[in-house]
């Protein structure tokens, strides 16, 4: 049992993180069902230019990727990287700062791009002041997070936890990434070109935009599962062995996949099979990744009946490992075919977002929620329900996009006997009618969950004081 | 010159400064990997290493 005294952690920002993430998944999922009812009913645009769908489309991606992804991903690493170490933050004040700029320039990204203000490139559409400051904030926060695993006892903690790695990688891929990708000729306060051109401008952009999967979504989220799984399920992590070859394979292997987004295009040839075969060959450390968490419960699988935040968290493992999967099948040429430009693009990105990025970010919420205000949850039976609103939403969602995206990309290829195509573009788009309206429902039952957990997590932090008041009261 | 022997063929004269940039760092990387894997799973490192996984089971 370890008796070393623990400090006083730096709990509040911590705090503020955690709630301003449920805020924004909330928001961001709202944004996201809105859209794709724009999908199936176009008269809900209004037209309106704010919030058209091309707009609006942007602002969820925005939302859900870095406000709500994001803020979890500053809460969960200041939270771990200070139980992991065994000490405070080197600097909570510049936690705050980090922060409050990080929420400022979010809604900056959020209202410019409202307004129509983008750089039109995928995941990096914040133009040249906005991604400066957003630059800034995010050094600041990497900067505080190594700065405070520097700062541990070296003789109490002399190994720095496989979670901080994660992290750790995390942060400077982001930096590097996003820097080069975001070089540009400033033109006006709003407006600017990008340094890279043509061919050259595609393959820096999908750089970064699949290392925003790879590193954002992916490393940072496993940065999480190995902290969450082990203490919520109260058991090691099962092999930690194999968690180094995870973190080390990811890093090595993930930088080379960004050119299987551009199958089939000006691009050399070799970039494209490049891309495809580290990603063929990522499957191995992704399934290894996912095996280690769900075998962490080898033994102790009841828990899963009684522990509805354990459940998110493992669900989260299984969407994991079927998208890690999807994804090296979706690179493969021959597949790339079909699925290039179609809804199935959408449902496996959905499947990643949904199924794991979310999922395990709830789990991990619901986790700091109850240790941050030292009590039980307000109802352990509403996460239930969102448990199941959320599994329920992503299914509905994913499979109805298979479904349109396989269909489309059958039907842009079919070829009559004439050697004409046998379906125009608005065809295809008709036929597509009912899976959309499938799709914007399935958006509908997630955001409910997204709804039950801010209004449970409301209700836990305004009910702590006083069950803990009764709790002290019962034990006297 | 079999199909195997054909579509594994390099014109090397003709490679430019950045395919040889490529070609090295390629290379590196997975001499990097093969490092980094063998050190991490190394039988003597093994007892060090599995004994981190508990270590946050008590952090709170």
């Amino acid at each position: 049992m370890d008796t070393t005294a623990k400090p006083q952690y730096d709990d509040g920002v911590v705090k503020y993180l955690t709630v301003g993430a449920v805020v924004f998944l909330v928001l961001g999922t709202f944004f996201g069902t809105f859209a794709a009812s724009q999908l199936a009913w176009p008269a809900l645009n209004f037209d309106i230019a704010e919030i058209t769908f091309a707009r609006l489309r942007v602002i969820h991606t925005n939302t859900v990727i870095f406000a709500f992804g994001g803020m979890t991903l500053m809460a969960t690493a200041f939270y771990t990287v200070q139980r992991t170490n065994g000490v405070k933050l080197w600097s909570n004040g510049l936690a705050w700062w980090t922060a409050i700029l990080f929420t400022i320039g979010l809604l900056a990204t959020v209202l410019s791009i409202g307004l129509g203000i983008t750089t039109g490139k995928e995941y990096h559409e914040q133009e040249w002041p906005i991604a400066i400051a957003i630059a800034l904030v995010w050094t600041l926060y990497t900067f505080n997070f190594v700065l405070t695993i520097a700062s541990r006892n070296k003789e109490t903690h002399s190994h720095v936890y496989v979670s901080n790695w994660f992290f750790m990688g995390m942060m400077i891929a982001i930096t590097y990434l996003y820097v080069i990708n975001g070089l540009a000729i400033p033109v006006s306060l709003f407006q600017s070109y990008t340094l890279f051109g043509g061919v050259q401008g595609a393959m820096i952009q999908w750089w970064w935009g699949h290392n925003a999967v790879g590193f954002f979504l992916t490393a940072g989220f496993l940065a999480i599962m190995y902290y969450f799984v082990p203490k919520q399920a109260q058991r090691p992590i099962y092999s930690y062995r194999l968690s180094v070859i995870h973190f080390w394979a990811l890093m090595f292997g993930y930088v080379w996949l960004g050119a299987h987004h551009l199958q089939y295009t000006a691009l050399p040839d070799w970039t494209g099979s490049l891309g495809a075969v580290i990603s063929l060959a990522m499957i191995i450390p992704s399934w290894g990744g996912a095996l280690n968490g769900m075998l962490t419960l080898s033994g102790a699988w009841d828990r899963l009946r009684t522990d509805y935040i354990l459940r998110f968290l493992i669900m989260s493992l299984a969407f994991y490992a079927m998208s890690t999967f999807e994804g090296p099948v979706m690179a493969a040429k021959s597949v790339n075919a079909l699925s290039h430009y179609t809804d199935w693009t959408i449902g496996h990105v959905h499947s990643g977002a949904l199924g794991w990025v979310a999922m395990v970010s709830i789990g991990a919420i619901y986790h700091m929620v109850m240790k941050l205000w030292k009590t039980e949850m307000y109802s352990m039976q509403l996460i239930n329900i969102h448990f199941w609103l959320a599994t329920i939403g992503t299914v509905f969602y994913i499979v109805a996009m298979w479904v349109s995206g396989i269909m489309q990309g059958l039907m842009w290829r079919a070829y009559d006997e004439y050697g004409t195509l046998a379906y125009t573009f608005a065809e295809s788009v008709a036929a597509m009618h009912p899976y959309y309206v499938m799709r914007a429902f399935g958006g509908f039952i997630f955001f409910l969950g997204a709804v039950v957990m801010l209004y449970n997590i409301v209700m836990t932090i305004r009910t702590a004081e006083a069950r803990s008041a009764n709790r002290a009261e019962a034990v006297a | 010159m079999s199909m195997l022997e054909q579509y594994l063929s390099t014109d090397w004269a003709s490679m430019t400064t950045h395919d040889w940039a490529g070609l090295i760092v390629t290379v590196l990387v997975f001499f990097g990997m093969l490092i980094t894997f063998a050190l991490a799973l190394r039988p003597s490192k093994r007892k060090e290493l599995e004994e981190q996984k508990y270590k946050i089971l008590n952090d709170d």
